[in-house]
């Protein structure tokens, strides 16, 4: 996939991408009342990054993006506790759903929104976040890039440890001899 | 109700929400977090004395929110004399001791604010426990209490006896209180519910089920032995003591390790009934007195002295109520408090004393009433409170204590005469011992490690000792307030009136007992002085630890040899053994089960049911020759193509049967999934058209995948004809697709289920998906941090940018 790039692919894709992101919002917003959702919305999302990363370059997406997907995995779980915890705090059981029906929003008109859309949206940016992180990394690391930036390595990575059947001495001192560049080396 | 309720909850949750604040504080504060932590016991034993009074003792009261209702777990308390007197107890020691750690911990250690989040969160962890009204959040506060143990006894984690004490700690008490858990899982399934005041109030049906009860004592028991450190559980305690001194004054002394009392206290009404009750509590716990207080003889580690003399006493604590008459009990709560006052006393000198001179050896130390007068009077009063000289509660304890155990002699026989011997020969050691630790600590020479070493500690620190020893000399002399105390703080079921404590009973066979055993101890002190303490040394093989280290190191010997015996270099390898698994364990149920109504519908059954719906075998069809040139097709790109074209399918075949949702998610997943098996083919090997050489399967092997392939159709035709042939009378889709608009107010079932019905499965799942995202992240890492790099944090060096100015040295 890091072959020659095509104008025509490249210019299709922008366009793509917005109409598949229309859709997937529609999607998220029906979803309570007619086929769609949370589930479906995200991997529609999570399939226009994917195509976008084709036209221009899986490592360009981090400087497209500007974060982590995986801060939106975690943003979506947030929300969708968030969202079950919120009733309590009315003394309403956890997960406890409320619908609103609001009439003469601007622009709007009638509104019938509640609850379960948090939820949902929860769902969604969890589905998008863990599906692109993880197609990103592996897409990464299959055409021989470093597969996560510098301060996401810090954050993903563990310590050095002994493996389980070496009864080695500890690898602190030999991962210390090792030159820093090696270990970053792919 | 309301006000009391509130009251509880700053008591209880007020600590236990604010011990991770107090971490965050430390951060900046260093170590004057521990006075910010200070407020929080203050707090507690505020508002439960308040509660004490408001709720007008001798009653109760049962505080409760609902937490999961459907499965009887409450969030609910109950406050009545025991409760109460456990929660003063601990929130009251948890002052003195709070205000003893902030001079004991000084700018030698680090890690102030975490210090004091663990103690904090110990210290709700206790409260929790001893309050609560329902077994199954009583069980969850035990395992916080035996968490936060686990984390104060490896506070000095870079030390290795922190550490080995802190895992014996943790496995010890954490697996006694699954077994705990599963003894309160029986009491309930028995009499359905969890509710001690329910099951306090009616009982238990002890002559239904008596064998199924018996198994639950046992495995509460069994749970308050592991707490309470009794044999042959006990070592951990002694092993504990590597924490630093306050926490083993607090934790290891006065209050956690009580857990176990106070279990046997609360379930004493309950079982007291059941044959097994009293051997089962008089044999474990009294041999744990009479071990632990031979230890204490033998042991010369000042710390180690005081954590053998509490086995020793904890197992009498534990047997007083196996012993107890059926009827009820009279002095337990004097004993647990005597035990309090003198053992929380001496635990602080002894870190005082530790910490001023440095040695915490008691063959090194002595002279030092010179330097610290006054701590050598606090000493000499909780000394004498623990050998149980007249003038003390030790005095009054012991007296009641000999008075009861020669009323059991005549009521339990043999048991009792076996308890007698303990009783008397821990007696005898204890006086021994007592004068030891103040003889051979203050008196005498001043040593060479001593002068070396010694540095004045705060005069300030004397403070809670000093307070503790006074309460023991004061109500020893004037026994009026524990006389209320018990009288107010009584149990229905569990005390029967005492009569007045005295000071002089009157020339009784307890006070001559009391006499002898006092001048054959201090025989066995002059003794033990004469031979300078030569012979006192623990024999290894008297302390148990060596075993439990040898059975856990060939645990993990084992796992290592079935992780290595079961591990394969394919993946692919694994598949035939689970496909296999499955085919062996779901067939083999399906025949059993699915036989004789095939037998019995053989005749019935006609090929009618499976009458072709000309649209849908059209389809099954070309999924089928789809998935046939997948096995046929050459090349990987054709393959993928042809698997591809029986994933969309599929999808048709959801439009058939009119899921929308289902068909959208299949043409989504479809997509995604294509797009991850195009990125990674593309590193595979070439074809073997391209000239890269492949290992093809064996022959064998092929065949046996054919055979499994072959089954696993099978045996999905089987269970799908079969669900099919089965009329369901009431499925449970029908639920959700006529109530979806009723009870979730949306029409689309399928998104209702998840969202609403179904919340809580729907919230695991995103939790799972996002867990195997960090676990698949870390296992495609080929970056590894080192040891620097990882103390350091994920996000860089610990707190808001401040580096930290000292760093404790490593040894």
């Amino acid at each position: 996939m890091n072959g020659p790039r095509s104008f025509i692919f490249n210019s299709t894709v922008r366009l793509v991408f917005f109409l598949v992101n229309v859709v997937a919002v529609y999607l998220l917003l029906r979803g309570h009342n007619a086929p769609g959702g949370g589930f479906i919305a995200g991997l529609a999302t999570a399939i226009s990054l994917i195509f976008l990363s084709l036209a221009v370059g899986v490592e360009g997406m981090h400087r497209l993006l500007r974060f982590d997907p995986v801060l939106l995995a975690a943003a979506g779980l947030v929300l969708a506790a968030g969202a079950g915890m919120l009733p309590m705090f009315v003394n309403q059981p956890f997960l406890e759903h409320f619908q609103f029906h609001l009439s003469n929003v601007p622009v709007l008109g009638e509104v019938h929104a509640g609850t379960p859309l948090l939820f949902d949206v929860g769902v969604f940016l969890v589905v998008v976040g863990v599906t692109c992180k993880m197609i990103f990394v592996f897409a990464k690391s299959a055409q021989g890039l470093r597969a996560l930036v510098a301060e996401e390595e810090r954050r993903y990575s563990s310590p050095v440890e002994q493996p389980i059947e070496s009864d080695a001495p500890p690898a602190s001192q030999e991962a210390a001899a090792r030159p820093k560049e090696e270990r970053h080396a792919n | 109700m309301e006000s009391n309720g509130i009251l509880l909850l700053v008591a209880v949750v007020l600590p236990l929400l604010g011990a991770p604040l107090v971490a965050l504080a430390g951060r900046g504060l260093g170590r004057r977090v521990g006075w910010l932590a200070f407020a929080f016991p203050l707090i507690s034993a505020g508002t439960l004395l308040s509660l004490a009074a408001r709720i007008g003792l001798p009653g109760s009261e049962v505080i409760e929110w609902p937490w999961i209702p459907t499965f009887g777990i409450q969030f609910s308390f109950l406050l009545d004399g025991l409760s109460l007197f456990f929660a003063l107890v601990v929130s009251g020691v948890g002052v003195l001791i709070f205000f003893y750690a902030n001079f004991y911990l000084d700018d030698h250690y680090e890690h102030h604010g975490r210090f004091y989040c663990y103690l904090t969160l110990f210290m709700a962890a206790m409260l929790g426990t001893v309050l609560a009204n329902n077994l199954m959040l009583l069980f969850v506060f035990w395992e916080l209490t035996g968490l936060a143990s686990f984390l104060l006894i490896g506070f000095l984690h870079h030390e290795e006896k922190s550490r080995i004490g802190a895992r014996q700690a943790l496995l010890i008490t954490g697996f006694t209180g699954l077994l705990m858990l599963a003894g309160v899982i029986m009491v309930w399934l028995v009499t359905g519910t969890y509710d001690l005041a329910v099951l306090l109030g009616s009982g238990l049906p002890l002559a239904e089920h008596r064998g199924w009860l018996t198994a639950a004592m046992v495995l509460l028991l069994l749970g308050a032995f592991g707490k309470s450190a009794q044999f042959p559980l006990q070592f951990w305690l002694p092993n504990a003591m590597a924490a630093p001194t306050p926490v083993s004054a607090y934790l290891h002394s006065a209050t956690m390790v009580k857990l176990g009392v106070f279990l046997c206290a609360r379930i004493f009404p309950l079982f007291v009934e059941n044959g097994l009750w009293a051997p089962l509590l008089t044999l474990v716990a009294f041999t744990t007195m009479l071990l632990g207080a031979v230890l204490a003889l033998l042991a010369n580690d000042l710390k180690a002295i005081l954590a053998f003399s509490t086995v020793s006493q904890l197992g009498y604590l534990i047997g007083y109520y196996g012993l107890g008459p059926a009827h009820g009990v009279e002095y337990d709560y004097l004993h647990i408090l005597n035990h309090v006052f003198y053992k929380g006393c001496l635990f602080m000198v002894a870190g005082i004393v530790i910490h001023a001179a440095g040695v915490q050896d008691i063959r090194q130390l002595g002279g030092l009433r010179r330097r610290m007068p006054w701590l050598a009077g606090v000493c000499l009063i909780a000394a004498a409170t623990m050998a149980g000289v007249p003038g003390t509660t030790g005095f009054l304890s012991k007296e009641t204590m000999l008075k009861e155990i020669f009323e059991a002699m005549n009521g339990h026989g043999a048991l009792g005469i076996y308890a007698t011997t303990c009783v008397v020969l821990t007696s005898l050691a204890k006086v021994a011992f007592s004068f030891r630790f103040f003889a051979n600590v203050f008196l005498g020479e001043e040593s060479e490690a001593v002068k070396k070493n010694f540095h004045a500690p705060p005069p300030a620190i004397l403070a809670p000792p000093l307070i503790l020893a006074g309460g023991a000399l004061l109500l020893g002399l004037w026994t009026g307030p524990l006389d209320a105390l018990m009288r107010g703080l009584a149990v229905e079921g569990l005390h029967q009136s005492a009569p007045h404590l005295a000071l002089w009973h009157g020339p009784t066979t307890e006070l001559f007992v009391s006499l002898a055993v006092m001048l054959l101890g201090l025989g066995v002190f002059v003794l033990g002085q004469r031979t300078a303490w030569r012979w006192a040394a623990i024999p290894r093989r008297l302390r148990f630890d060596e075993y439990f280290e040898t059975g856990i190191e060939h645990f993990s010997k084992f796992t290592k040899w079935l992780t290595r015996f079961l591990r394969a270099d394919k993946p692919v390898d694994y598949l035939p053994v689970i496909i296999a698994f499955t085919l062996c364990v779901v067939g083999g149920f399906m025949g059993y089960a699915l036989w004789p109504s095939v037998r019995e519908s053989a005749g019935a059954w006609t090929w009618d049911a499976l009458a072709p719906h000309p649209v849908r075998s059209f389809v099954a069809a070309l999924i089928a020759l789809s998935v046939v040139g997948v096995l046929i097709l050459r090349r990987w790109t054709t393959q993928l193509i042809s698997l591809s074209v029986a994933g969309f399918l599929t999808t048709f075949y959801y439009v058939l049967y009119r899921a929308p949702d289902l068909a959208l998610t299949q043409i989504l997943i479809e997509v995604v999934t294509l797009f991850l098996i195009l990125i990674l083919l593309g590193r595979f090997p070439r074809s073997s058209e391209l000239g890269e050489i492949i290992h093809r399967p064996s022959l064998a092997r092929r065949r046996l995948n054919v055979v499994l392939s072959l089954g696993v159709g099978i045996l999905m035709t089987t269970f799908i004809l079969w669900f099919n042939a089965v009329p369901h009378p009431d499925r449970i889709g029908r639920f959700f697709t006529e109530r979806t608009v009723e009870l979730a107010e949306g029409r689309n079932a399928v998104n209702t289920i998840l969202v609403d019905f179904r919340g809580f499965d729907t919230l695991g799942e995103i939790t799972v998906l996002v867990i195997a995202m960090l676990g698949g992240l870390g296992l495609l890492m080929r970056y590894k941090r080192t040891p620097e790099e990882y103390q350091e944090g994920p996000m860089g060096p610990p707190g808001l940018g401040i580096k930290h100015s000292e760093r404790r040295e490593e040894p």
